[in-house]
């Protein structure tokens, strides 16, 4: 069982380390390599996630501005699904990991709504809301 | 208290750690018991809830599928606390595979991605 942590956590890493190498190089804006966000493309609607390949482009490249334009509800999230994933690597590979905070399942239900309400509100034509449509914030 | 497994922060009275699902009251196990609908799992079990992993789907993979993997989530937790060891451990395997989905339609539009402009791509190039 041990074993099989261990692969699979080498694996993720390995992922990860390719996809933010890829992300650093190539610019999620201008290259073809990566994907649209398939609910833009099928619907022409912003999703949560739109924007957020190129944020974190941005911040590889050291331009919070950028990063915090083009999906701010991705920079809010990104410390805490780091650390995460940080301690979700230390479980496969000492088996134990870091000091998890208790989290109610209403606070669970509550960051939900938070990423769909996001969703919607950047699709509202009119400001403040459209400030949140990816790179709208660039102009300020 | 906290967690001898997992290291997070659990109320004193807490049959079950909120975090990993391990049994805490281990020097009266028979306590719990009383309680209706209370499952006090086997010692060093865990029931992960795949927080981490619904979020990441739903930001960068799929939204529509990723929702539900977060309400999974949520129930994981939710059912620790109120001691549903089996219920808990249901909700943690939906969240799992509502994950997976998510993951799985991300990759698999990344791969038709690649193949239909790579090779679009490649013919203009030549």
């Amino acid at each position: 069982m041990q074993r099989t942590f261990t692969k699979r956590t080498l694996a993720g890493l390995s992922i990860a380390t390719v996809g933010l190498t890829l992300l650093r190089v190539f610019d999620p804006a201008r290259s073809w390599i990566f994907p649209p966000c398939p609910v833009h493309y099928l619907t022409g609607w912003y999703c949560p996630g739109c924007g957020s390949l190129r944020a974190i482009h941005a911040l590889l490249h050291g331009n919070l501005h950028e990063a915090w334009a083009m999906n701010p509800l991705t920079i809010v999230l990104l410390p805490f699904i780091a650390y995460g994933l940080v301690s979700e690597t230390l479980v496969g590979l000492r088996g134990r990991g870091l000091p998890q905070p208790k989290l109610s399942s209403s606070a669970i239900y509550a960051l939900g709504c938070i990423i769909v309400l996001f969703g919607v509100i950047r699709n509202l034509p009119m400001e403040p809301f459209s400030w949140f449509a990816p790179g709208a914030m660039l102009r300020f | 208290m906290f967690c001898p497994q997992c290291g997070a922060n659990n109320a004193d009275t807490a049959a079950v750690c909120v975090q990993c699902g391990r049994a805490l009251q281990t020097g009266t196990p028979a306590a719990p018991l009383n309680v209706p609908g209370v499952v006090i799992p086997p010692d060093g079990t865990t029931v992960p809830n795949y927080l981490v992993f619904a979020i990441l789907t739903t930001v960068f993979c799929c939204l529509p599928t990723g929702i539900p993997a977060i309400i999974y989530a949520a129930q994981v937790n939710g059912k620790l606390l109120a001691g549903d060891f089996a219920g808990a451990q249901a909700a943690s395997n939906n969240a799992k595979i509502w994950c997976w989905v998510s993951f799985g339609i991300g990759l698999f539009g990344t791969l038709f991605w690649l193949l239909i402009f790579g090779t679009s791509m490649m013919r203009h190039l030549r």
